[in-house]
């Protein structure tokens, strides 16, 4: 069995990378157009006015109080329905970078928030407006502070993009399951996607946990 | 409105999925998280390599290993079982981990304490440690517990009829497919809030009381 | 709140104008010095039912160097973040050089950022930006504020930075550098500015006592180049040499204040020599 698992992983393996390189594009994807939305949310709901504040708050908490898998339904089942087709690569990204920005938004709220709020009131006292404020003394250093756990959210979005198996992209699971369906052979080549995916999330972790102890050491 | 009675039928099994999943989690973490701090390393790598293994690879994937995988070619499990069972696994890993800062978080100086007393170190661990670090591990905890409500979700995968599961039955049997999964996600958002608002309660509560 | 053109100086073209506003005094040591950059007058804060500060008043003349003393919790941080609306004051006006800010009138932030740039101040934890080098710390409000070219800003900072004797550290970041070096930074991040009046903090209190002596000396030839300053210290020695005039805070209010060693050698005031003889019998 050991020789022929190692034979079936080595005839499955292009056809899974292919998959993996899908699921991986699709993670940055998502990332790069999520986490830009989820600095302007941040700084948004950290607003001092109400009027501002508030929505962007039902918003965040809409964002992330719905599973990614339902929102992926909703983009690429019910937005059709709406009038707005997309491909699943294209829905997927949508999808992935609306709960990418709702939740990387909180993250990087909690950044700015531990921002000590003597640099604060020492740009206010040198006479630098809120938004010069925001933008060269608490956004830089917010997003720094944010960086693990972004990081480690953006592992967990790369895990998230086997939810795209649901409209079938042909991302690393989708591959994996038709493998399976035609062979049979289920739980050999499920083991090896699994592995995949740890191959990624596993050095990503590790790297997480360098970064912060890094950047602790530097602040 | 068919909309909403429809998918409201999965309510309960999301609810079960997810109640029995966090038990397994919080019953399995709690050796994990032992084994490891454990200065042995007999023990604290093979728990690390089993944290990291199980929260490496994403939840669906461990469903279909468990459902598609473990149930057709060894142990036939139905799927809420494969779902909870898996659900399980996943949260003793993350639950460990939460355990486990909640212990680091505690003073070192506590165990000297107690040592210093005269306590054992199950005492120590029991009447001392643990429950301070109960208080620090539980605003972690029911975070958890609600991301869990919400990555349930994935049983739908494997055929549980949780909300999903009744959304996608509903947009197909309906043909709209906007509307159930709009009142898929309003239900997620009602269940999830009443709790999240419960823990923030719980955690300002104990940390008052911790402080003082 | 409102900030008005001080009609004393609306003849003026400058802040401090000595035609405008120059009057006979009868302190000695303020006829001695320039008419006042800083005015304060019937400033009351309060939080909650805390009354922090009650009715003070308070003149600082150009190029006077006031030093503050008191117990903890006197007010002392309040009235100078009040001084550059850090905190709003609940009533009384606020003077710094010619902009004038009066309680309970609306008062726009730009007014706001106006009237604290006319004030540096200098904290006890220093607040330097980390992720930013020692130069871009000094440079930068005078690129956003004042509207320098970093050229000239930079060219401005090293100035400044030669002056605490940190030229040297231009390129590192702030973390490199010791608390004594960090707080002579954050002096010349905010001299940058040049300020009217210069506001300190307890600069010293975070600081090991002989790196404070680096701080101090700073502080004392910046007071020497004729550089309006009102500072919060626990140094007595710094008090009593280096400042023209002594003010004991307690309770919200100014207690005495006077010519230093009359002040600290020869307290009046019941309150003040309980402190004094705290802080110069440790
Ligand atoms: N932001 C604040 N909110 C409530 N009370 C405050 C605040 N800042 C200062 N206080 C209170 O005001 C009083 C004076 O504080 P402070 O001006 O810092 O005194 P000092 O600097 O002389 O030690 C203290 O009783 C303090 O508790
Ligand atoms: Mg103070």
């Amino acid at each position: 069995m050991n020789a022929d698992l190692l034979s079936n992983w080595l005839e499955w393996l292009p056809d899974l990378g292919r998959g993996l390189q899908t699921s991986v594009l699709l993670a940055a994807v998502s990332l790069a157009i999520g986490i830009p939305i989820g600095l302007l949310l941040a700084v948004l709901v950290s607003s001092r006015r109400a009027a501002i504040r508030m929505p962007s708050i039902v918003l965040v908490e809409i964002g992330r109080g719905t599973p990614a898998l339902v929102v992926l339904q909703l983009v690429y089942f019910g937005l059709p329905n709406a009038g707005l087709t997309l491909g699943p690569f294209t829905a997927a990204s949508a999808a992935l970078a609306l709960t990418t920005a709702a939740y990387t938004s909180e993250i990087i709220r909690g950044g700015l928030e531990a921002v000590p709020k003597g640099e604060v009131e020492a740009s206010q006292a040198l006479g630098m407006s809120y938004r010069d404020t925001m933008r060269f003394v608490l956004i830089p250093q917010g997003m720094r502070i944010a960086i693990p756990a972004l990081v480690g959210f953006g592992i967990l979005m790369f895990q998230a993009t086997s939810l795209a198996f649901t409209i079938s992209l042909q991302e690393l699971l989708s591959r994996a399951y038709s493998i399976g369906s035609s062979t049979f052979l289920y739980f050999q080549v499920l083991l090896l996607a699994g592995v995949l995916y740890l191959a990624i999330t596993l050095p990503s972790g590790w790297l997480t946990g360098r970064l912060e102890r890094r950047l602790s050491r530097h602040l | 409105m068919e909309h909403v009675s429809a998918v409201l039928l999965g309510v309960p099994y999301t609810l079960l999925v997810t109640v029995v999943a966090l038990a397994i989690g919080a019953v399995l973490g709690l050796p994990l998280a032992l084994a490891r701090r454990s200065p042995l390393a007999v023990l604290n790598v093979p728990a690390r390599v089993v944290i990291d293994v199980l929260r490496g690879i994403p939840p669906v994937v461990w469903l279909f290993i468990i459902f598609f995988g473990i149930g057709n070619q060894f142990v036939t499990l139905d799927p809420i079982q494969a779902g909870s069972l898996g659900l399980g696994l996943i949260s003793a890993a993350y639950l460990a981990e939460i355990y486990r800062s909640g212990l680091g978080a505690v003073h070192s100086g506590q165990w000297e304490a107690s040592s210093a007393l005269g306590l054992s170190r199950t005492d120590s661990m029991v009447r001392v440690v643990g429950p301070q670090a109960f208080r620090v591990a539980l605003p972690a905890a029911s975070t958890y517990a609600i991301g869990l409500l919400k990555d349930s979700s994935v049983v739908s995968a494997i055929g549980v009829a949780d909300i999903v599961f009744q959304a996608t039955g509903d947009s197909r049997a309906t043909g709209a497919a906007l509307a159930p999964f709009l009142v898929a996600a309003a239900i997620y958002i009602l269940l999830g809030t009443p709790l999240a608002i419960a823990s923030r309660r719980m955690d300002s509560r104990l940390r008052m009381r911790v402080a003082r | 709140m409102e900030i008005v053109r001080d009609p004393q100086t609306r003849t003026g073209s400058d802040a401090v104008d000595v035609r405008a506003s120059a009057q006979p005094t009868d302190r000695l040591e303020v006829s001695r010095k320039g008419p006042p950059v800083v005015s304060l007058k019937g400033l009351s804060k309060h939080y909650g039912e805390n009354v922090v500060l009650d009715k003070v008043d308070l003149d600082v003349s150009a190029g006077e160097v006031v030093a503050m003393v008191g117990p903890s919790g006197a007010g002392k941080s309040t009235l100078l973040r009040c001084i550059n609306l850090l905190e709003v004051p609940d009533a009384g006006t606020v003077t710094v050089g010619d902009q004038c800010v009066d309680a309970g009138k609306e008062v726009s932030a730009k007014d706001a950022m106006r009237l604290r740039r006319t004030a540096g101040m200098v904290f006890q934890s220093f607040n330097l930006f980390p992720h930013l080098t020692v130069l871009r710390n000094v440079s930068l409000a005078q690129e956003r504020v004042l509207g320098r070219s970093r050229a000239e800003a930079d060219a401005r900072s090293m100035e400044l930075l030669e002056r605490v004797h940190l030229a040297h550290k231009a390129d590192t970041y702030p973390a490199r550098s010791s608390g004594g070096q960090q707080q002579r930074i954050a002096i010349a991040r905010a001299l940058a500015m040049d300020p009217q009046v210069m506001l300190f903090d307890e600069p010293t209190s975070a600081l090991d006592p002989e790196v404070g002596l680096e701080v101090l000396a700073v502080m004392r030839e910046l007071a020497e180049s004729g550089m309006t300053m009102i500072v919060v210290t626990h140094e007595i020695p710094f008090a009593r040499d280096v400042s023209d005039r002594v003010v004991v805070m307690a309770d919200g209010g100014i207690i005495e204040q006077g010519e230093p060693h009359q002040v600290i050698n020869n307290p009046q005031h019941e309150r003040s020599q309980r402190f004094l003889r705290a802080v110069t019998e440790r």
